[in-house]
Order: C-alpha cells, then sequence, then structure tokens
C-alpha cells in the first residue's frame, strides 16, 4: 500500500466557488462568440414572434387574449432553446472531441462542466426573456402588467431546468454527428405539437401531456393570470419528474468510464 | 501521513501495480507495474497500441483498471486534493476554440489551489505572440504549445506529457524542451510519452519501454544507449540459424524472407572473423549501428517504424 502524500496547498473553498464562476463565465462567453450557436437561440425566437405574434396579429382585431397568449407561448419557445441545444449538441459534441475527458484529468470541481453549461443557459434566456418582453409590450398589444410579467418570468426561469436535461439526456446518449438533428427535432416537436400557439385537437389533442412544454405553458398561463387546464401541482410535478428521471438517465452514461 | 521529505528519490507520485485492462477483446494492459518518482522524467516509450496511454489514462482516473491498484499521491486518482498537483497535455483533445489562449489559460488555472500567474505561464511555456488569439486561429503546433501552457500553468508537482512535440517546428520543440528541463530542475516529475527517441534521449532520466500491455526494459538514458552500441550484421550464409545464435556474442539473430541472416551484437569484429572463418563463401556482408528503434524492436519483438539514420 502507498503511502498517502502531502498533496501541498489546500484549495480555499473561495477558490473553488471561483472555479465554478470562471467555468460558467468562459462557457457563456465563447457561446456569445460562436454566431453558429448565439444567433439562432437568440435571434430565432425575437423573429418568430415579431412575424407570428406581431405582423400577423390581424392589427389587434384578434380576439381577446391572443396577443398575450402568442406573447406566453414563443417566451416558452425562447427559454427552452439555450438549455436544449447548449447540452444536447455540445455535450455529445465534446464528448466526442475529447474535451469532457480532458476536463476529467484536470481537477475541475465536481459539476463544474455541467454548473457551467446551465448558467449559460440562463444568461441567453434571460438575454431572450428580456428581448421578448420589450417587443411584446412595445409593439405586441400585450397587456400584462409589470407583475405579472414578472411571474411569467419567474416560471420561465424554472422552465431553463427541464430544457437543460432534456439537452443533457440528448448530449449523453445520443452521437455526436445525430445530436444536432434530434435536438432540433425534439425542439420543433415541443414548440409546435403541444399547443403553445394554437388550440389543439383529435389526437395532439389527446397526447399533449407527453410533451414538457404543454405543462410549462399551463404554469405560465397561471402566473400570467389567463385560463389554463388541470391541476397546476401536477404540472409542475411532472416537469419535476421528467427532469430527474432525465438527468439521471444522463448521468449514468456520462459517469461510466473504462 | 508521510510526508515525501527526506527520501524523494523513493516516492512514487503515480503507480500501476499489477493492472489489466482490456477493451473488449483486446487486452491494452497485461500486468503492468509502473512507478513514478518524485524528481524524475520519465519517459515511456513503445509502438503504438503498447499500451501507453491506457497507462496514464489509468493513472488520471479517466480508466477504471480491470484488475490491479492505480495510485496517485498515494490517493485514488479520482480524489481531487490528488489530481491538483496534476498537469496534463493529452494526444487529443478540442479545446472550446472561440476563447482565446489567455481566456484558457483563465479558466483552467482557476481549478488549482496556487497557480502561476498569466504572464509566468505565458512567458514559461514561450507563447507570447499566440496569447491573444482564439484558439481556432493557431495552428497545430501552435495549439499543441497552448496545450502545453494549460498543463504547466497549475504549478503542477506531476505533469503528463503525451506526445507533447507532434507537429512542433524545431524551435517551438526546443522552447518546449527547455521548459521541460526548468520544471524538472525545479523539483517537478515528469512522464512523457513519446514516438521521437531522441526525445527521451534528451530529456529523460528514466526510460520504460512498453510492448503489448507490458513493460519489456526499463533503464537509465545511459542505460537505454547501451542498447544503441549494439551493431547489425547481414549477410547471406550458409550457416544455420541455430549455429549463429549459439556463439556467445551474438544476442540475437534472425533469418529475413530472402534468406538473409541478421545478426544482432555487442561485438560486431568478433562475429564477423567468425562468420568469414566459418563460411569462407558468405556473401553481402554488411555492419551498421543498430538505432534505438531496432533496439526497441528487438525488445518488443514487433516492427517499429524506421528511425532516420543518427
Amino acid at each position: 500500500m502507498t503511502a498517502l502524500l502531502d498533496t501541498g496547498p489546500k484549495m480555499p473553498l473561495a477558490r473553488v466557488l471561483g472555479a465554478y464562476l470562471s467555468d460558467a463565465k468562459y462557457e457563456s462567453l465563447r457561446l456569445l462568440r460562436t454566431p453558429a450557436f448565439s444567433v439562432p437561440i437568440l435571434a430565432m425566437p425575437i423573429l418568430f414572434y415579431t412575424f407570428f405574434g406581431v405582423l400577423l396579429n390581424g392589427g389587434g382585431h384578434r380576439p381577446p387574449g391572443f396577443a398575450d397568449m402568442m406573447f406566453v407561448g414563443w417566451t416558452v419557445y425562447g427559454v427552452m432553446g439555450p438549455g436544449l441545444f447548449g447540452f444536447g449538441i455540445l455535450v455529445a459534441v465534446e464528448r466526442n472531441m475529447g474535451l469532457l475527458t480532458y476536463k476529467r484529468a484536470l481537477p475541475m470541481p465536481t459539476g463544474s462542466y455541467l454548473a457551467a453549461k446551465l448558467m449559460m443557459a440562463y444568461v441567453f434566456a434571460l438575454v431572450v426573456m428580456a428581448m421578448l418582453v420589450a417587443a411584446g409590450i412595445t409593439m405586441g398589444h400585450v397587456t400584462l402588467a409589470p407583475a405579472k410579467l414578472l411571474a411569467v418570468a419567474a416560471v420561465m426561469s424554472l422552465g431553463v431546468i427541464p430544457a437543460c436535461a432534456i439537452g443533457l439526456f440528448i448530449g449523453a446518449w445520443a452521437p455526436a454527428s445525430s445530436a444536432g438533428a434530434i435536438a432540433n427535432i425534439s425542439y420543433l416537436g415541443m414548440a409546435f405539437l403541444s399547443g403553445l400557439f394554437f388550440p389543439l385537437s383529435g389526437f395532439l389533442h389527446d397526447i399533449r401531456f407527453i410533451w414538457p412544454t404543454y405543462h410549462l405553458v399551463q404554469l405560465a398561463h397561471a402566473a400570467a393570470g389567463m385560463p389554463t387546464e388541470g391541476s397546476l401541482v401536477r404540472h409542475a410535478g411532472v416537469l419535476a419528474a421528467m427532469s430527474a428521471v432525465l438527468i439521471l438517465a444522463a448521468s449514468r452514461k456520462l459517469a461510466r468510464r473504462g | 501521513m508521510a510526508k515525501d521529505g527526506g527520501q524523494t528519490n523513493r516516492v512514487a507520485l503515480a503507480r500501476l501495480a499489477g493492472v489489466q485492462k482490456r477493451y473488449g477483446d483486446t487486452v491494452a494492459l497485461n500486468g503492468l507495474d509502473l512507478e513514478v518518482r518524485a524528481g524524475e522524467l520519465l519517459a515511456v516509450l513503445g509502438p503504438n497500441g503498447a499500451g501507453k496511454t491506457t497507462a496514464i489514462a489509468l493513472m488520471l482516473g479517466l480508466q477504471i483498471p480491470d484488475a490491479g491498484e492505480v495510485t496517485l499521491f498515494g490517493r485514488s486518482p479520482h480524489d481531487l486534493a490528488a489530481r491538483r498537483n496534476v498537469g496534463v497535455m493529452m494526444q487529443e483533445v478540442a479545446l472550446p476554440d472561440a476563447l482565446t489562449v489567455r481566456d484558457l489559460i483563465g479558466q483552467t488555472s482557476a481549478y488549482y489551489p496556487a497557480p502561476l500567474s498569466l504572464a509566468e505561464t505565458i512567458a514559461l511555456a514561450g507563447i507570447e505572440k499566440i496569447a491573444v488569439r482564439p484558439y481556432i486561429k493557431l495552428s497545430g503546433g501552435q495549439k499543441r504549445q497552448a496545450q502545453f501552457a494549460l498543463a504547466v500553468c497549475g504549478r503542477p508537482r506531476l505533469l503528463f506529457l503525451d506526445e507533447p512535440t507532434t507537429g512542433l517546428d524545431i524551435n517551438a520543440r526546443e522552447t518546449m524542451w527547455a521548459a521541460v528541463r526548468g520544471l524538472v530542475a525545479g523539483g517537478a516529475s515528469v512522464v512523457l510519452t513519446t514516438h521521437y527517441i531522441e526525445e527521451a534521449e534528451a530529456l529523460a532520466d528514466r526510460v520504460v519501454v512498453m510492448a503489448k500491455g507490458r513493460e519489456v526494459a526499463q533503464g537509465t538514458v545511459r542505460e537505454m544507449r547501451g542498447l544503441v552500441s549494439r551493431k547489425r550484421i547481414d549477410c547471406a550464409t550458409s550457416l544455420t540459424l541455430a549455429k549463429v545464435q549459439a556463439w556467445n556474442e551474438v544476442s540475437a539473430a534472425s533469418l529475413g524472407e530472402n534468406g538473409q541472416l541478421s545478426i544482432t551484437t555487442a561485438d560486431a569484429e568478433a562475429v564477423v572473423r567468425k562468420l568469414l572463418s566459418a563460411d569462407p563463401g558468405l556473401k553481402d556482408l554488411e555492419v551498421r549501428r543498430a538505432g534505438l528503434s531496432e533496439a526497441f524492436a528487438e525488445l518488443t519483438q514487433e516492427p517499429v517504424a524506421q528511425e532516420p539514420a543518427e
């Protein structure tokens, strides 16, 4: 048995926290500097919202509540993108390119790799949310009071987590070459088949509860004081359970060594 | 807890004991024992597939052995406290390429308790010219230099360098060698895997030769040079292989595909004298200095890519 050797200076807690913050900073910085990531993630929600929610809103002659529903729907769409793609594509690619292995060899604090991506998802989601609020108030005929807007933003900040969980699951299990396609299909499915922007009918209506976005938009509608269906506790519970299962399944894959 | 002061040369900073590792049907390591001692520069040589990179991956906790024991600073390599003493340069890694070299150094040094300053790291690695450039704009050799800077920025006591100078031009290689020598002079230990035998000769205190997942030879560079002082004799002769192998001066002999006899010996003159007197009809006699690569080929019983003549 080898003797324990002196491992030199201890790492003070402040430096450990500093390492988490520095990882979060550089993760956000590098993705802001990567147009292939930042442009679609930041620009698509505001472009789609401006087109469908503002320009095609019938000059304000739509039924009451239409503008608010559009706004909340595109907000859900916008805040889910960074987590879904930030984890979904990047974890798969970084697994494949050796970065994840390299980071494991370094004395990076436990969980900092994922914490940095989570913080990055929040930074991007905050920017998306701010742009949508600005557009909604100035052009989108959104009638929500500031307190209601804040409540919607609070729900959205919780919604970032299931998006990251789905992304992490894809990133952990999908091959790097197809992770992007899988993330895109999941994103479009969640956005357009879950009733974010229009009422569902028939089969799609029957299976709406499979989409995390359905549950999230119900919570957001509640926060905005709009009509909802089903129990809010159950919507929150489904999102939490879905996230936990996906994160667990992903960690099993990522933790597997050798 | 034992401190390492006082008996520096005996302490193993990293150790593999009886380690077995297989990937499916392929045996990567087959009962490997390997120790990295305090203050030494250990070069691990061997052909592709010998298990060098697997050995390093185990010491870093990137793989788990099927059998045997792995320790890093006397602990599990998964212990962060152990890895905070370690710097790493891996063979294949794609770093976040939108970050500049300075950003990457800042991010990596945050993982260590008492890292070098940014300026010290840049000076040590000799990368003043590329420090402000995004990683994506660097050439292959410059990327290796940047990765070297990341490996040294945390003031590691043990540095793993896996094929560090692949793709470097001569100046960049000399700069890296000088930095490595400086670190060893300052008390750090280094594990170097390389294909360049001259790199091991220039830097290493001790050399381990691996083949097929085992250590096949180890010794000081001087001892390894002893292997190089051997000569290789080729000739066409009617003598049998068994007869030549029985001569004391012959350390190895083999028959080539064309019936040519190849002999490795430390005493070429004596062997040539015996050959000529035993077979007056001997032809195509050729005597040359064996290179390290030939010494390794012999040790590892595998063809090794031909090294350029020295």
